[in-house]
């Protein structure tokens, strides 16, 4: 098949032209219509008598699935605590070497106490692991990061937060991969999965955490099970793609040879699709770090919790010290990782000493052994003393309130200009308008866009949640949501044209994005409640600055795809640099940077739902409010809501993306 | 060259591979020989159809077809990699379709072996890796399976680069280690689908004089896919040629050039340079009296006897390998062949 062919086929299903603009506007017109109703009137707002508690005995059904339903003579509540039980070992385990050593109550003598390993030697060890994956650079990043996190006295939290990321990536990774060699294997159950992982790629994660603690308690047993949850879908896709991409030769060399089907998948395919699967990992790794720390609100404890009890007590040095120490981690994880996953075997002679093949395992203990010795004789080295710990707090309060106080009515300045001319106006429109004329307008837009098929997904999702009983919440998420995407839109292609402009320009940009990228949700709220205190204004500001990266990264990779003799084509018939901008790059540019929009679009979601800890008042907060009131139904139902309107808005957008690529006859980017 | 009478190894008998849903019941339904259209209707597509040859022990031989004619399905289903539509495929007498999954799986340890066009390295493993493999899968200890190995890859003329990975071998390395690979289970029958094609010409031609070594040495039962019919003319015993699904004409080289079933096979007869294949028994005028003693052998190709079979005067005596006379050869019946 050409290229060309695959490119050009009509887009099935969708209507012709002049169709579409006299449906456009009979559903503009109608809704408008709707806007002269009173607000009694049914089709404005929905009224009581229409809404159907579905969250209630939701709530209830789950209760009873995890206190009192029976399999057989099993309970279920004693299935999912021995589970608990069984996953908590290696992380007790890890927990108890790498942070807070282990205890041993006896009956009638003290208790006794086995020490965590020695801070320089864990530091070393991470050190010797970057050096031989990566580089003496990146093994110098690790060494300062981890020294600094002992000297400023938050060595525990930290390995806490490691422990937890490392144990939720083995067992999520490697249930990741099973499912998704299943998934391999079974082309109907795959297809069956998609629509559940994206919805559980899109859920809220505060909607993991109340089923989380019914099941298995408060604690950091429940928050690792949310994590693995939540990393499996991704993992899972990761594989299945991985393993649909090796050539099938591969696989019928594996056949031919004689393997039985058990040494097909963990001989020749899963060690073949190692690469992918690797930077498969890596995306999960970063992924569990972020749901790792919002899980300290259900008691997983470490830097997460600590960046939260000092936001509740108002001490906000102590929470950017922790904050500066996850984005420590998180670089530290993601340059660690993606350097173990793109490492190119060394060759070895194969005769070589034992010795030499187990080098680095090797070296790992041998490191560990001196620093135990060395801390035998020097117990700074064990454990950073207290008295010699550097505060960042302290010194970070004063520095917040020396901002505060000097800055203060600029900060408030922008803020209120900010609320009263762009967030209230658009938060007003969002509310009063009639229901019944957003289903018609989405109805209208999804069948332009691709078909009746996807006007019936948004009618069925948003009319769902009129009659649920959720109109209102998810009004107030959807103008916070679009009005930092299109903010983030303008300001981030504007940034992306930039880059175009100096390779100077674009390396900064692009390291810069590469942080933005790179740091878990909930870090950003920590500067934003900083200056801006809490409310919509800093959700606003830190839903922007999260979803900006792909708008910046998408359009200077748009407009650097254009393809080159176009653009020479262009100059030679006399276009002005403005106009090789405007009139060439940008419209051959667009379906790239539109996809970057729909990234930005997810990824504000993303960031809607963390939001809910600095006081919005959307879904994301029934979602939040549902943890403390242990109301899974209502949780999951609000969860469900956001998840439902970023569905919609994806397909919405990837309809938009087909559409336009067609007309310009270019390749719909992936 | 195996013998007249050798013995039939592996047997396709009327094999039918149409892929689809629904595939087996639309062949009983359709009749014995569904057309196009109506496989069509039925969203099928037709890889191999109604084909039948025979492959003799020790003996090289060659599918030979344009590309998309079934040389692939043809060779996978004779491997069991495809499941049969219709037809039966026999592996020393036994029908693949009637071994339980196990013994398949023994088959294929045992007895057969397969090299990919694209080579199918596995890209995680180093080249001793790769091709101790196959002993790996069959339990082998380490020893043992890297002992066989090391030989193989000399065999193949790869030592030293043991310890490499695949993508830092050349494309030509890459096939060495596939084929040493594919021998490391001392297979008896040899599939090679298309091994060379992926390679530059040059190489391929090393390639393939390679292979004509290593099967001198080994001799295999070999089938071998291409689509380039000098090739199968070089290397063949041999040779099938499929279009569209079917085998059209079964015969040695020199039988599908003196005497091409249809224009299919002379379009392809045409261009090859007859006197590199053709021997001097196919040519010569059997049972004639010699009128010199200037003996020419009769497996002799005529362009290793044309310089002297032109410069001697009259029919010169053409001998079989014993020294038994079979036939006479004059300059007039090589002139035909040799413009
Ligand atoms: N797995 C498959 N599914 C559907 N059609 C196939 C499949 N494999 C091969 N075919 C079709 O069967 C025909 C023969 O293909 P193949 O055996 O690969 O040809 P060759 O190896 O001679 O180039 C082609 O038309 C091809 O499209
Ligand atoms: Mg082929």
């Amino acid at each position: 098949m050409t290229a060309l062919a695959r490119y050009t086929v009509a887009v099935p299903g969708v209507p012709s032209l002049r169709l579409h603009h006299l449906a456009l506007i009979l559903a503009l017109a109608a809704s408008w219509a709707l806007a002269f109703l009173d607000r009694g009137n049914p089709l404005v707002v929905v009224p009581q008598g229409w809404i159907f508690d579905l969250a209630t005995p939701l709530t209830d059904a789950m209760k009873y699935l995890a206190r009192e339903f029976q399999i057989g003579p099993v309970r279920f509540s004693s299935i999912t605590r021995s589970v608990g039980w069984l996953i908590s070992q290696p992380f007790e385990l890890l927990a108890g070497l790498l942070a807070d050593g282990f205890t041993f109550y006896r009956q009638d003598a003290p208790p006794f106490h086995i020490p965590a390993l020695p801070w320089i030697g864990t530091t070393g060890v991470f050190c010797l692991v970057a050096w031989w994956y990566a580089s003496s650079r990146l093994a110098l990043w690790t060494g300062l990061c981890f020294a600094a996190f002992a000297v400023f006295g938050l060595w525990e939290s930290a390995m806490l937060t490691l422990a937890s990321v490392i144990i939720a990536v083995i067992l999520g990774g490697f249930g990741g991969v099973v499912l998704g060699i299943w998934g391999y294997r079974k082309p109907w159950l795959n297809a069956a999965l998609q629509p559940l992982y994206d919805t559980m790629q899109t859920l809220p994660l505060f909607s993991y955490l109340v089923p989380m603690i019914l099941f298995f308690g408060f604690g950091p047993v429940a928050a690792l099970m949310a994590t693995i949850v939540f990393a499996l879908p991704p993992m899972a896709r990761v594989t299945t793609e991985a393993l649909h991409a090796l050539p099938r030769s591969v696989s019928e060399f594996g056949e031919i040879a004689g393997c039985s089907p058990f040494q097909l998948t963990w001989l020749v395919r899963v060690p073949a699709a190692r690469n992918k699967l690797l930077l498969g990992v890596n995306q999960v790794i970063m992924l569990s770090l972020a749901v790792v720390i919002v899980a300290s609100l259900i008691g997983a404890g470490g830097l997460g919790g600590d960046v939260l009890k000092a936001l509740k007590s108002m001490r906000m040095g102590d929470a950017m010290a922790s904050g500066l120490a996850i984005t420590l981690i998180a670089i530290t994880l993601d340059r660690l990782s993606y350097a173990i996953a793109t490492k190119r075997p060394a060759h070895t002679a194969t005769d070589q000493p034992w010795i030499a093949r187990h080098a680095l395992p090797l070296g790992c203990a041998a490191i560990l052994a001196v620093a135990i010795l060395i801390s035998v004789f020097v117990p700074a080295m064990h454990q950073w003393p207290d008295e010699l710990v550097i505060s960042l707090g302290r010194f970070g309060n004063g520095a917040v309130q020396w901002i505060g106080a000097t800055f203060d009515t600029q900060i408030d300045a922008v803020r209120d200009t900010a609320i009263v001319y762009l967030l209230k106006p658009v938060k007003i429109f969002f509310l009063t308008v009639p229901w019944a004329s957003f289903v018609i307008v989405i109805g209208a837009l999804g069948w332009i866009l691709g078909g009746w098929r996807l006007a019936m997904l948004g009618i069925a999702i948003f009319v769902a949640i009129a009659l649920l009983g959720y109109w209102k919440k998810a009004m107030m998420s959807l103008y916070l949501v679009s009005m930092s995407v299109v903010v983030a839109m303008i300001i981030g292609t504007l940034l992306g044209l930039w880059a175009r402009l100096s390779d100077r320009a674009e390396r900064v940009l692009i390291a810069f994005v590469d942080v933005l990228q790179t740091l878990p949700t909930f870090v950003y709220l920590i500067p934003v409640v900083m200056l801006f205190s809490i409310g919509d204004f800093p959700a606003f500001v830190a839903i922007i600055l999260y979803g900006i990266a792909p708008a910046i990264r998408y359009t200077s990779a748009g407009i650097r795809g254009v393809r080159l003799n176009l653009v020479e084509g262009a100059i030679m018939s006399g276009c002005s640099r403005l106009q090789l901008l405007t009139q060439v790059k940008l419209p051959l540019a667009l379906p790239t940077i539109l996809l970057g929009l729909n990234q930005v679009v997810m990824m504000s979601f993303g960031m809607l739902v963390i939001t809910a800890l600095v006081g919005t008042r959307g879904l994301e907060e029934t979602t939040l409010v549902a943890i403390a009131r242990v109301a899974a139904g209502d949780g999951l139902l609000a969860g469900l809501g956001i998840a439902g309107m970023a569905i919609v808005f994806d397909r919405y957008l990837k309809a938009l993306n087909r559409k336009i690529a067609f007309h310009l006859g270019v390749p719909i980017p992936r | 060259m195996p013998d007249k009478d050798a013995e039939t190894i592996l047997e396709c008998d009327a094999v039918w591979k149409i892929f689809g849903d629904g595939a087996a019941s639309a062949l009983r339904n359709l009749g014995p020989d569904p057309s196009d259209d109506d496989l069509k209707n039925r969203k099928l597509i037709a890889g191999v159809r109604h084909a039948s040859l025979k492959v003799k022990k020790g003996e090289i031989f060659i599918i030979m077809g344009l590309s998309g004619s079934g040389k692939s399905t043809l060779l996978r289903c004779m491997t069991g990699l495809h499941d049969l539509t219709g037809g039966r495929v026999l592996i020393d007498g036994v029908n693949i379709a009637d071994l339980s999954d196990r013994d398949l799986v023994e088959l294929r340890r045992r007895k057969i072996s397969m090299v990919f066009q694209d080579f199918a390295l596995l890209p995680h493993l180093t080249v001793l890796g790769n091709v101790a493999f196959p002993l790996r899968v069959q339990g082998a200890d380490r020893r043992t399976r890297e002992e066989a190995a090391r030989k193989m890859i000399a065999l193949v003329g790869l030592e030293g680069r043991e310890t490499y990975y695949p993508d830092e071998l050349s494309g030509g390395q890459q096939q060495r280690v596939g084929i040493a690979r594919s021998l490391t289970t001392q297979p008896e029958v040899w599939f090679l689908d298309e091994p060379f094609s992926a390679l530059d010409p040059l190489i391929r031609q090393d390639m393939q004089s390679e292979f004509l070594r290593l099967q001198g040495l080994l001799k295999k039962t070999i089938v071998f896919v291409t689509h380039d019919f000098d090739e199968a003319v070089r290397l063949a015993d041999r040779m099938a040629v499929m279009k569209d699904g079917r085998v059209v004409q079964i015969g040695k080289p020199e039988e599908l050039i003196l005497d091409p079933a249809d224009d299919y096979v002379t379009k392809f007869t045409r261009d090859i340079p007859k006197e590199k294949v053709l021997r001097v028994r196919s040519i010569m005028t059997a049972g004639g009296t010699p009128t010199n003693d200037m003996a020419v052998p009769a497996e002799a190709r005529l362009v290793e006897v044309a310089a002297d079979v032109i410069a001697g005067e009259g029919h010169h005596p053409v001998l079989d390998a014993s020294g038994a006379l079979l036939g006479t050869l004059h300059r007039r019946d090589l002139a035909a062949y040799l413009i």
